[in-house]
């Protein structure tokens, strides 16, 4: 399918975070350049406004366009107003009403929406973050990249092709392997830039090598297939992948491996056992703010891309978690095992940190297997528990992005002030800045799973949907490990509530980074305590296998 | 109808936040604000006697909102005999507990009172959630605030003794989460519903009426989850060790709430969960159950023998107590459990004064030890005075209230199949041992001669103190000689449990 022009208003989100990047890095131009602090403070204020700004209007159009708070129904008066929406809304998904893939590459259904909605806000969120920050040598590079990554995030949540699967992937990591080496002076963040890149390269060539094996298989039996029964023309898109995978009968252990070798180059991007080596020295090495970044909205993306690819081509591989010998197996099994190690690994690795960044790197592996667990629920006999697993998973990520934003956000605001992201710099911070200390006993009960905050019900409803697929010994090592989680999270409101502070002085909270903590904690407690809204909102997801199974 | 329910549950909450906005360094305000909301809160519970219907055994004062329909989770509230007497019982000692710390608590003071608000908030709303996650948030809930009060306001050691209280319950309660998931599952798929249903009154009803019956293995499996959460929370030997380092560590405002209320939510979820939804894993449990609750009374009373400490003391007759409260529960029938329920009321109140006894000496002196007191009578006749009476409440005598609560359970126990006199036997040592322990803790400190000139200074209670301690006599003489007030209400519920128990069963055999 070529490209349409009322495409445009469908990947309108899409233009605008492109034209965003453009104009901060352009209007970095018009700005004084001098070697003194005020005029380098100034340029990093007016990079910083200008990203918060372009990204929250940028979530604000989204959420018009979603159709989620208000859709302009067919009988309403044409005015100005109701014009403008009804085109903004004329791309999106109604009812089942799903419009087919932009050129057959890139689907804006609801599983899109939803991650744009995500990436921008989780974005936005960071960028209120650094607002604050000591002033950042090119302040327009470091935001324009930022929202490039922003961008190559909500690709990859729509991809629904091999390149473009894989032209996101690389346009959501390199501007990331830039941040996350942003310190050029201090060794450790350029450790974690060149070790991120190096992992990153590393896991980009095996999700190609899996793709090319992927593609190899599905085009030679092409030949023999019925080609004018295949959705689409272009081999490499997930639909027609699938078609020709289904039509190829029993999958052959050619098929198998490149799907293996592409569920460990996503394995890397979202920082799971046994391909979660760089993720501790990464996040403790990078710019805490690009820490918070990496460890939420990049994750997630990995997430959407995971789900999407093994949901919308692999449906006939999906297997079974059940640990009976002659029935485990396919991806929810091998997925279901990757969980368990994950969770067991990284719930114990995380115990002996005294680092509060990599603590809470470990903690983020941990999520991930729970996250994981989401895409297992997939397995489920019946499509009413596969979509309560997407939901679930989806759902864990919001939480699980705002609850991180925050926390690290936390750590950023002391680290500021103390110079370390040790645990013990976080040392009587309730007798500096209770406020401050407040946030962070949300954030961290929070992570740790405790009601009535929403990192509860996103486990819960994770479990719950495991528990529908039968897998129930995964959600007993599930709950199991969120024995010794709690151990080492406790460890850091140890630390913040019953040690005395080194220095007593009040603990200054810059505006900014204060209003976003603020927003993610309102967050972490309005998604604990209503979160039947968006649960609405996420049910609308229809990926297509689990309609179409 | 009036949502009394959800005014008592949220009221201590809404002080709290009330409190966030009065300045800090007025601790007087604060004080003030927060035994005004609890006052308040008390007053408005005793409501909830006077309008209850002794007559009805359901559920009372119901309320029901549909919270998160996606999953079939609800707001939903509701009071019944058994749950009566504990909400009114936590009312009650949070403001005694919160007058206590009045002069005892002098840092960061608003933050104790909001903690205790929100805890008040969480320990009633386990009592009267009717929705099985409603009931696990609560639950969960109720150890953010107790550990923050011991690990902030405690003393010596009270970081460790936080952070195993924290693990220990945490631990038990990820167990009790499982069961909450597997039973409704199990639930779903009996019934064959759409949607699974997370409400403890239609899970309960569908086990009374049939329709809804578990494989005796799988009963067992979830009988034993909740179980050890219960255990723990009770805590049941081999269960109880945090429970002495907690109460140790804790300002004695915390240690009256921890005995006074947050033990007896693990009895009173033996009842309402362990009993009600599996009767015949009950009843292969109960001789178990019984044993270990027996080791209890004797283990933890012989303990406390042992124990110069007064606080340890008194922690470690909570364990001997609490053995009983689980004995007279898994005597399954009506007056076991009719006298645990009471001894639940009666644990709280004569163990919550004995910490408040134990607090008074200890802002004097600084010193728990038994041995650096005596002839504490002479110089502080009505301290000697009060605190005989609250001893010989928790020791059983007659015409107190601790001897009508242990009568009960150990009739039910005698004449229960599942229990028997052996039980009662064995049991029998542990009150008088009890009188040992207790009555020489009395001796040692209040009879004989002054010998420390240190004490010979010491000021008699304070009209605040007298108050405290004449506010939790007044309960313990009517329940002592009135105890069919205390009964009446209870009847009804708790004949329907053990009614529906003995129709389960009989059906299984």
């Amino acid at each position: 399918m070529s490209f349409l022009l009322t495409d445009i208003p469908r990947i309108l989100p899409e233009i605008l975070l492109l034209v965003l990047a453009l104009l901060i890095l352009g209007s970095d131009v018009f700005e004084r350049w001098a070697a003194d602090e005020q005029a380098a403070l100034e340029r990093h204020r007016a990079s910083a406004s200008l990203a918060a700004l372009g990204l929250g209007m940028i979530f604000a159009i989204t959420l018009l366009q979603s159709g989620y708070l208000y859709t302009v129904p067919d009988t309403a008066d044409s005015n100005y107003f109701t014009n403008l929406l009804r085109n903004l809304q004329s791309g999106i998904p109604r009812g089942s009403n799903v419009p087919l893939p932009v050129m057959d590459m890139f689907a804006t259904d609801h599983l899109t929406i939803i991650g744009r909605l995500l990436f921008t806000g989780a974005a936005f969120l960071i960028v209120l973050l650094t607002y604050d920050n000591p002033p950042l040598r090119n302040p327009g590079e470091f935001y324009s990249l930022l929202v490039l990554s922003t961008l190559g995030m909500c690709l990859m949540a729509g991809a629904t092709e091999l390149i473009m699967l894989f032209l996101a992937i690389e346009l959501t990591s390199i501007p990331l392997y830039v941040l996350a080496g942003y310190f050029r002076n201090d060794r450790q963040s350029v450790e974690a830039g060149m070790k991120y890149f190096l992992y990153g390269a590393f896991s980009s060539a095996l999700l190609l090598y899996g793709m090319s094996f992927v593609y190899g298989y599905a085009s030679s039996t092409a030949v023999a297939a019925d080609l004018t029964a295949l959705p689409t023309s272009v081999i490499t898109s997930f639909d027609t992948l699938r078609e020709l995978i289904a039509q190829a009968g029993e999958p052959a252990p050619i098929l198998l491996i490149g799907m293996l070798f592409m569920i460990a180059g996503i394995g890397y991007k979202i920082a799971i056992v046994p391909f979660h080596g760089w993720s501790p020295d990464v996040y403790q090495g990078a710019p805490t703010t690009m820490t918070a970044f990496i460890s939420t909205a990049s994750k997630a993306a990995g997430f959407f891309l995971l789900l999407r690819v093994l949901d919308t081509v692999f449906p006939n591989v999906v297997g079974n978690p059940i640990p009976v010998f002659d029935e485990f197996g396919g991806w929810t099994g091998m997925l279901a095992l990757l969980a368990a190690l994950t969770l067991i690994i990284a719930n114990l690795a995380a115990l002996p940190q005294t680092n509060a960044k990599r603590l809470l790197a470990y903690s983020g592996i941990a999520h991930a297997g729970f996250l994981l667990m989401g895409v297992i629920a997939q397995a489920a006999p019946f499509s009413t528990d596969r979509l309560n697993g997407v939901v679930a998973l989806l759902y864990y990520l919001v939480v699980y992005a705002v609850m991180n934003i925050g926390a690290f956000g936390v750590i950023a605001i002391v680290a500021q002030d103390t110079g370390s992201d040790e645990i013990t710099a976080l040392n009587g911070l309730a007798q500096r800045n209770l406020g401050l200390a407040a946030l962070f006993t949300v954030f961290v009960f929070a992570l740790a799973g405790i009601p009535p905050l929403a990192g509860f019900f996103a486990k819960f409803y994770i479990m719950l949907a495991v528990w529908q697929a039968n897998a129930i010994w995964l959600v007993v090592i599930a709950l199991i490990s969120t024995i010794p989680a709690l151990y080492y999270y406790l460890r850091l409101l140890r630390a913040v509530f019953m040690m005395p502070p080194d220095i007593s002085t009040p603990m200054p909270a810059p505006r900014w980074m204060m209003a976003s903590l603020v927003v993610s904690a309102v967050l972490v407690l309005v998604l604990g305590l209503f979160p039947a809204p968006l649960l609405d909102v996420l049910e609308q997801v229809q990926v297509q296998v689990i309609a179409g199974r | 109808m009036f949502p009394y329910l959800s005014l008592i549950l949220w009221l201590p909450a809404l002080g709290a936040l009330a409190l966030l906005a009065t300045p800090r360094e007025q601790h007087q305000t604060a004080r003030s604000i927060a035994l005004a909301v609890s006052l308040l809160t008390f007053v408005i519970s005793l409501a909830l006697p006077l309008r209850f219907n002794a007559a009805d055994p359901s559920m009372q004062f119901v309320e029901q909102v549909a919270w998160i329909p996606q999953w079939g989770i609800s707001y939903h509230l509701g009071l019944d005999g058994l749950s009566l007497w504990l909400v009114v019982l936590t009312t009650f000692l949070i403001p005694i507990a919160l007058f206590a710390t009045w002069n005892s608590i002098h840092a960061q003071v608003r933050y104790f009172q909001i903690l205790m608000l929100l805890l008040e908030t969480a320990m009633i709303g386990v009592f009267i959630a009717l929705d099985t996650i409603l009931f696990y948030l609560f639950w969960e809930f109720t150890l953010i605030p107790m550990a923050f009060m011991i690990g902030i306001w405690g003393s010596g050691n009270r970081i460790y003794a936080a952070r195993k209280f924290f693990l220990y319950t945490f631990a038990g309660s990820v167990l009790m989460l499982m069961g909450i998931i597997g039973l409704s599952f199990l639930h779903r798929d009996a019934t064959g519903a759409e949607l699974t249903s997370f409400s403890l009154t239609q899970i309960m009803g569908d086990i009374r009426t049939g329709a809804f019956a578990l494989e005796f293995g799988m009963e067992q499996l979830l009988f034993g989850l909740f179980f050890i959460a219960f255990a723990i929370k009770v805590p049941m030997w081999p269960f109880h060790t945090w429970l002495p380092d907690a109460h140790v560590q804790a300002p004695t405002a915390g240690s009256v709430i921890l005995a006074g209320v947050l033990l007896k939510l693990g009895t009173y979820g033996l009842i309402r969960f362990n009993l009600s939804l599996f009767p015949n894993a009950s009843e292969w449990a109960a001789p178990a159950i019984g044993i270990l609750a027996v080791i209890g009374i004797i283990y933890g009373a012989w303990i406390a023998f042992a124990q110069t400490d007064m606080k340890k003391l008194v922690a470690y007759s909570s364990v001997s107590h609490m053995g009983f409260i689980v004995l007279g529960i898994f005597a399954l029938n009506e007056i076991g459990i009719t006298g645990a329920v009471l001894q639940m009321v009666n644990h709280g109140l004569s163990t919550g004064a004995l910490f408040l006894i134990v607090g008074y000496i200890y802002e004097r002196r600084h010193t728990r030890e038994m041995s650096e007191f005596g002839g504490l009578w002479t110089v502080m006749p009505i301290y000697g005075g009060l605190a005989l009476v609250m001893v010989l409440s928790s020791v059983g005598l007659p015409g107190l209230n601790g001897f009508i609560g242990e009568f009960a359970i150990m009739q039910g126990a005698f004449i229960s199949p599942a229990l028997g006199w052996g039980y009662v036997a064995v049991s029998v040592i542990g009150v008088v041992l009890a009188a040992v322990y207790l009555l020489r803790m009395y001796r040692e400190t209040f009879m004989g001669e002054v010998n420390k000139p240190e004490n010979a200074e010491l000021k008699d209670l304070s009209g605040g103190e007298i108050g405290m301690m004449v506010a939790l006599l007044v309960p313990i003489v009517v329940i002592g000689l009135f105890p069919t007030l205390f009964f009446a209400p209870m009847q009804a519920s708790i004949s329907e449990v053990a009614q529906a128990f003995r129709s389960v069963v009989a059906e299984g055999q």
